[in-house]
């Protein structure tokens, strides 16, 4: 069970798209921006800002849902969730780039690349892993620590459920939190 | 609580793993024939192609069943007597059972070819059929591939991979026409008929196999032509492992019929995977919908169900992905022309050079097809799910599907739970 992680807050967000190029960036094989977009394999964002109704930017990630389609739908049992516990993350030595998570997905936040690797395919499942390397470090994960307006926060999740609680409260009977 | 489960794969696994989660206590004995490690059947056609070495098709191994406690029963299942609750053991062997998972999958259809040596046409199904094909397979020879379904496509490009010229005999028009579209089926068969090594013979079928002369086969096909070839194989489709269930009371069709929770005729049996026969989401009545993700999900429902955690199953769907000369082919629910005819249909603005076409009948969703189309298939198959209509898919999604918010996005139709101001 997660204990915490990611929010997404849409309504704060203004589309800077900063959360992609750090996402890309802890994911790269230098880490470092400038050396980044000269590798190779270019590291892709696992963090998408989508265009929402009325254009309004939407950040969309993995939900690491439970159970998760994605996993279900997995043949080769590349999608883990032995790495992290909480999380689901593709292995990118056991995935055959076949789709099947693709086709299983609501949320549209798996995408297929290259991957350094497992440089021998032409295209691998590629979404968000947590940043669990990072936040075992005591660090948050790279999107949280780019966005500047709140629209990505990384929370414990039981208290994330209370603010809902509250705030139904709130709407329900002009209760304040 | 005894739980037996008849067969540990897909649907077996994931029950297993399921059974566990919701009822820690309870005794739970696995029965299947085959040895362990349990594979994934799908990738036999990457092992083909060689893109993955056999050993890494293991999904689940001896430590995997026992970390759950499952009791292993290495035998066959041959008889299962309802009204006692057992299950026979092809060793005479009984085992009682309180819950039992029906998930013994599906055997290959057989060719329908005759002819002295139709024996020697391959299947494609298991290990056993990839080291069969293995065998055969020389580079530089000639096969054969019977069959235009995905399992011929890939058995295709697999024997191509290996150095093999291949004949694809497809008994209808065109390639895939069962899983895709017009548009996408004809792109298919351009690609094959362009491909070297590639003979495709479609609205053909062989109707005899005897002893070659060249080479160690020779097909006769309903065209009157008569090819050589050193390897034949088939991918027809499968047939449910029911003839042990004959005489058990079960409803039984081309498979075991099971409700919308699973369980079948009798309410401690539930069937799941390759063998259910259960309510199509799409077309309404009771279909196998034989792929991966299908089986697993319902091993799942199934034993949920099983351990008295109620979990309804919303229904089969047709779903499939596979990489076609280099692109990615998805399809979901019926997109294939037979089942669509008078639908409406929309097509997507994609980036160039892909296609995502979405299929509409009385104005609900019932299938989405995409050729290199941005990756949002399982988005549309959730909204198959949720029954959306034409009129919950925007035309902010449908001019943007590369860039544009998923339909679970605040305002968009699949949100579930909106967030309060």
């Amino acid at each position: 069970m997660l204990k915490k992680t990611v929010i997404v807050r849409p309504e704060l967000c203004v589309g800077c798209m900063q959360c992609m190029i750090r996402c890309a960036e802890a994911h790269s094989h230098t880490k470092a921006l400038a050396s980044a977009i000269r590798e190779d394999i270019l590291a892709k964002p696992r963090i998408h800002i989508g265009v929402g109704p009325q254009n309004k930017p939407f950040p969309n990630k993995c939900r690491h849902c439970e159970p998760a389609p994605c996993q279900e739908a997995c043949m080769p049992a590349a999608i883990r969730s032995d790495i992290a516990e909480g999380l689901k993350i593709v292995d990118p030595a056991r995935c055959i780039g076949c789709g099947m998570c693709a086709m299983a997905c609501p949320y549209y936040v798996i995408r297929f690349y290259r991957d350094k690797n497992a440089p021998e395919r032409p295209g691998v499942a590629v979404k968000c892993d947590g940043c669990h390397d990072r936040v075992a470090a005591g660090d948050v994960p790279a999107c949280v620590e780019a966005c500047k307006t709140g629209a990505l926060t990384f929370e414990d999740v039981n208290l994330y459920l209370k603010e809902g609680t509250n705030r139904l409260a709130h709407a329900a009977y002009g209760v304040r939190s | 609580m005894r739980y037996v489960v008849v067969g540990l794969h897909a649907a077996g696994r994931r029950a297993c793993a399921f059974l566990r989660r919701a009822d820690p206590a309870a005794e739970i004995v696995g029965v299947d024939p085959a040895p362990l490690p349990v594979y994934s059947r799908p990738l036999i056609s990457y092992a083909l192609a060689g893109e993955m070495p056999p050993e890494a098709m293991t999904v689940a191994d001896d430590a995997f069943f026992q970390s759950l406690g499952v009791t292993l029963a290495r035998e066959r299942a041959v008889a299962l007597d309802v009204g006692r609750g057992r299950v026979g053991l092809a060793s005479g062997r009984e085992i009682a059972f309180d819950r039992l998972l029906l998930a013994c999958g599906a055997g290959p259809r057989p060719a329908g070819v005759e002819g002295p040596l139709c024996h020697e046409v391959c299947f494609f199904r298991g290990r056993t059929d990839l080291a069969r094909i293995m065998d055969r397979v020389q580079p530089g020879g000639v096969a054969a591939v019977l069959g235009g379904g995905l399992v011929g496509f890939k058995l295709t490009m697999g024997l191509l991979a290996r150095g093999m010229s291949v004949h694809l005999i497809v008994a209808s028009p065109r390639p895939l026409a069962l899983n895709v579209d017009e548009y996408v089926g004809d792109w298919v068969g351009r690609r094959l008929a362009e491909a070297p090594g590639v003979t495709l013979h479609t609205s053909t079928s062989v109707h005899e196999v005897e002893a070659g002369v060249a080479r160690p086969l020779g097909l006769l096909l309903n065209t009157g032509e008569r090819l050589e070839v050193d390897l034949a194989a088939a991918g027809k489709g499968v047939v449910p492992r029911i003839q042990w269930l004959a005489d058990s009371g079960l409803d039984l069709d081309q498979g075991v019929l099971a409700d919308g929770y699973l369980r079948t005729a009798d309410e401690r049996i539930y069937a799941a995977g390759d063998v259910a026969q259960v309510p199509d989401m799409v077309h309404g009545d009771a279909r196998i919908n034989a792929v991966w993700p299908v089986a697993v999900e319902q091993g799942r429902v199934a034993a949920l169900n099983m351990a008295g955690v109620r979990a309804a199953y919303p229904g089969t769907l047709a779903q499939n992905a596979i990489p076609v000369f280099g692109s990615r082919l998805i399809s979901v629910g019926a997109v294939n022309p037979a089942f669509t005819a008078g639908a409406e249909s929309v097509e997507a603005d994609g980036p160039r050079g892909s296609y995502l076409k979405l299929v509409f009948r009385d104005h609900r969703l019932i299938g989405a097809v995409g050729l290199d189309a941005p990756p949002r298939l399982g988005e549309l198959a959730f909204a198959i799910r949720r029954g959306l209509v034409r009129r919950d898919i925007p035309d902010w999604w449908l001019h943007n599907p590369k860039n544009a918010a998923p339909l679970a996005a605040p305002g968009g139709a699949l949100t579930g739970n909106a967030r309060l101001g």
